[in-house]
């Protein structure tokens, strides 16, 4: 395709993007503001031998956090046998202690993870995050991808690419398989959500109801969904996109007015579903994150497949000392924060900032990790006419049902900023969609 | 031992009427080791709908919705114990005690926490006689805060009362919970009923590994046989009593008044 080409091409789906609502919400100022959320054309793409590894290596870790968030509801053994200290676990925000001794149908917790990867500029991967609790972000690829197919439908006759409108079957198939006898159902905060656009675009395609919390009823220990005639019929899932805290004014926060009440108690009772399952954010803390690789061995005794980004943690003595030795080549993380607030780069600070940041580090070592930065790749982006290098992660996900499932396809985020390493939407990046080719010839187009 | 009868009345009334209201009580005591319920009646009022289960932390527990338009809502609970004064609870199963060595929001320490820990006595000690050494921590603690009601709320931090120098038994008890967590010793949070006539009793429960020694930092003495407990969590809020939602934001008064005497006849 020509420059002029692109231009169009770009300008028309961002249009039609704009016109199904694809956007997202973010608070700012206290005030809720959506904006658009941009498609870059320029897709993402991986190869056939490439995604087989990725696949592999995704789905072992999935498994292994899997059995982590059941032993540490259960029986602790990965404490127990001191391979993770104990603190890690129960200082941790994701820590629920409603939740011990809870098991859900199936023995699943992660039905629904996104991983999020790095490619370093030698071809290598790195993990640098699990996001467990509610990862968001798959409909943007699906949409874009339908979109651009009828805005230029020759570039897909042209690539082999694997489908991604799939990942609906596939999280239905989530669903169905923890289903305890009943409809399925997509709880929603509702309208003013950051990812309502989602909410409602996986609700059409999976065929759940969409449901905010008020539609929802506990009565003789089962979850109805009250219709607008006031019809009542039995629910067997619900995949929640309402934060654990939220979920259930009688057993977490009780200010929540979006939750269910007792919900959670006829969830314990194995009434009801939960996708994905309460307080499986234990193994999404980012200092877990750290003992990942350890887990793999521990519990499925294997060698892990996916690398974490080299990573310190400042509990550790000797790791402290590095991170203070080497700063500037670090970053470091809050892990109490997501959305790329708590991430800084130490070469970026003053040197005043410097010394508050290790104060800070010296008084609260459990809440920091530092990581190697890792210098990974850039991807081209089309920008005023022009294709320009940009940095870009991958957010992989994986369904679990029977056997895990990796989507093949991703959300690819990108920076605006060339000189920046922060591609997280919220901090005003953009995404592609990520093509998995059928074979691993170089495709002919964009 | 002490054969115990108990009543537990709880009495909320709202200034206008409620519905859909939801509730999950937590304030029937149980048979545990220390204990034996040998008759317990418990009778809640408008009626509801809902069920029964054990929490998280092993607590008995019954929940419901009650639909209709309601300005009162009432529990009465009332039976007969047998209660053995000269024995602990088991810690079990013993990979749950992680959890306990823990600060929650409720019992992180502060200045005026730090203060008392500097008077804190043996501190190198209480790793190997935690029952001995705490008893000398609860003189402090008992000596260090005035007990004075309707000064703190059920929400208010033990830093916060400790800063006050004043509480009731749920200060005195975070408190203590806060002191013990700061050397790493696991601790809980206890709701129980005390001999005699007046409010629910809260105190602590602190563990050399096998067993769960109680003491009374409010009254400064051991938990004997006139104590009967009702739930245990990490503190209050894994405890609380009666936990409501509903509609309508009227004015509420809960009263709470507690009978327990020693059994007359058989
Ligand atoms: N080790 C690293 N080297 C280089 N860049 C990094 C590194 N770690 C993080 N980043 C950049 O910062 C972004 C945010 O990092 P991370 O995912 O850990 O934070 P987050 O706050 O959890 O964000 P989110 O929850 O939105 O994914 C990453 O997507 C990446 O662009
Ligand atoms: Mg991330």
């Amino acid at each position: 395709m020509n420059k002029e080409g692109m231009n169009s091409y770009s300008d028309t789906v961002n249009e039609l993007l704009a016109r199904y609502g694809v956007r997202f919400g973010i608070y700012k100022n206290g005030t809720f503001k959506e904006q658009l959320f941009p498609l870059d054309i320029i897709p993402r793409k991986i190869g056939q031998k490439e995604v087989e590894y990725l696949e592999k290596g995704l789905k072992q870790r999935v498994m292994a956090l899997n059995e982590f968030i059941k032993d540490i509801y259960g029986e602790k053994k990965i404490i127990r046998n001191n391979v993770i200290p104990e603190e890690f676990v129960y200082m941790g925000s994701g820590y629920l202690a409603q939740c011990e001794g809870v098991c859900p149908a199936k023995e699943i917790y992660t039905h629904i993870s996104g991983i999020d990867l790095v490619q370093a500029k030698d071809g290598q991967w790195f993990v640098l995050e699990d996001n467990l609790r509610i990862p968001s972000g798959a409909s943007y690829p699906m949409i874009a991808r339908d979109i651009c197919r009828k805005s230029s439908p020759a570039i897909f006759e042209k690539n082999a690419i694997y489908e991604n409108r799939n990942y609906a079957k596939m999280l239905r198939k989530a669903m169905d398989h923890v289903n305890v006898g009943g409809h399925t159902v997509i709880l929603t905060p509702g309208r003013y959500n950051a990812a309502y656009f989602e909410h409602s675009y996986l609700a059409e395609h999976t065929g759940a109801h969409l449901v905010t919390g008020n539609e929802l009823v506990v009565e003789n220990d089962h979850l109805y969904f009250v219709d607008y005639s006031g019809r009542k019929e039995k629910v067997g899932a619900v995949y929640r996109r309402i934060s654990d805290e939220y979920l259930d004014p009688m057993n977490f926060n009780s200010e929540s007015v979006i939750g269910i009440p007792h919900i959670y108690d006829i969830y314990r009772k194995g009434n009801v579903s939960l996708m994905n399952a309460p307080g499986n954010g234990v193994a999404d803390d980012k200092g877990i994150y750290y003992f990942v690789p350890e887990m793999i061995s521990y519990y499925l005794d294997e060698e892990p497949i996916l690398h974490n980004a080299p990573t310190y943690l400042p509990f550790y003595e000797k790791d402290m000392k590095y991170v203070i030795e080497n700063f500037d080549d670090l970053v470091l993380k809050d892990v109490a924060e997501a959305g790329g607030y708590g991430v800084v780069f130490g070469q970026g600070m003053t040197k005043d900032e410097k010394e508050r940041f290790i104060s800070m580090l010296k008084k609260e070592p459990r809440r920091f990790i530092a990581q190697e930065v890792i210098d990974f790749r850039d991807i081209d982006i089309f920008e005023d006419g022009e294709k320009v290098p940009r940095k870009a992660d991958l957010r992989a996900f994986v369904l679990m049902a029977e056997e895990p499932m990796v989507w093949k396809s991703g959300l690819t985020r990108f920076s605006r900023n060339p000189d920046s390493f922060i591609v997280n939407s919220s901090q005003g990046g953009g995404f592609k969609d990520t093509w998995v080719l059928e074979n691993d010839l170089s495709p002919t187009i964009l | 031992m002490l054969r115990l009868d108990y009543q537990y009345n709880m009495q909320l009334s709202f200034a206008k009427p409620v519905n859909r209201h939801h509730f999950t009580l937590r304030c029937f005591p149980a048979d545990n080791e220390r204990q034996k319920i040998t008759y317990q009646d418990i009778n809640i009022t408008p009626s509801y709908v809902g069920g029964e289960e054990t929490d998280s932390f092993g607590n008995h527990c019954i929940y419901g919705l009650i639909e209709g338009e309601h300005t009162d809502f009432n529990v009465n609970v009332s039976g007969k114990a047998y209660v053995y004064g000269d024995v602990f609870l088991p810690v079990e199963p013993s990979h749950r005690i992680g959890m306990f060595r823990y600060h929650t929001g409720l019992t992180d320490m502060g200045p005026s926490l730090y203060e008392i820990y500097e008077k804190l006595p043996y501190k190198d000690d209480i790793r190997n006689d935690v029952q001995k050494v705490a008893l000398q921590w609860m003189n402090i603690i008992y000596d260090s805060i005035k007990y004075v009601q309707g000064i703190t709320q059920i929400n208010t931090s033990a830093e916060e009362a400790a800063a006050l120098s004043m509480g009731v038994c749920q200060d005195y008890a975070h408190i203590f919970l806060a002191l013990l967590r700061h050397e790493h010793i696991p601790c809980r949070y206890v709701v129980g009923m005390m001999m005699g006539e007046g409010a629910s009793h809260a105190w602590i429960e602190v563990s050399d590994g096998e067993k769960w020694i109680a003491l009374d930092p409010t009254n400064n003495c051991p938990v004997d046989d006139r104590y009967i407990n009702i739930s245990h969590g990490r503190d209050a809020k894994d405890c609380t009593i009666n936990q409501g939602f509903f509609y309508g934001l009227p004015e509420q008064l809960q009263e709470i008044h507690v009978v327990v005497e020693e059994s007359s006849n058989d």
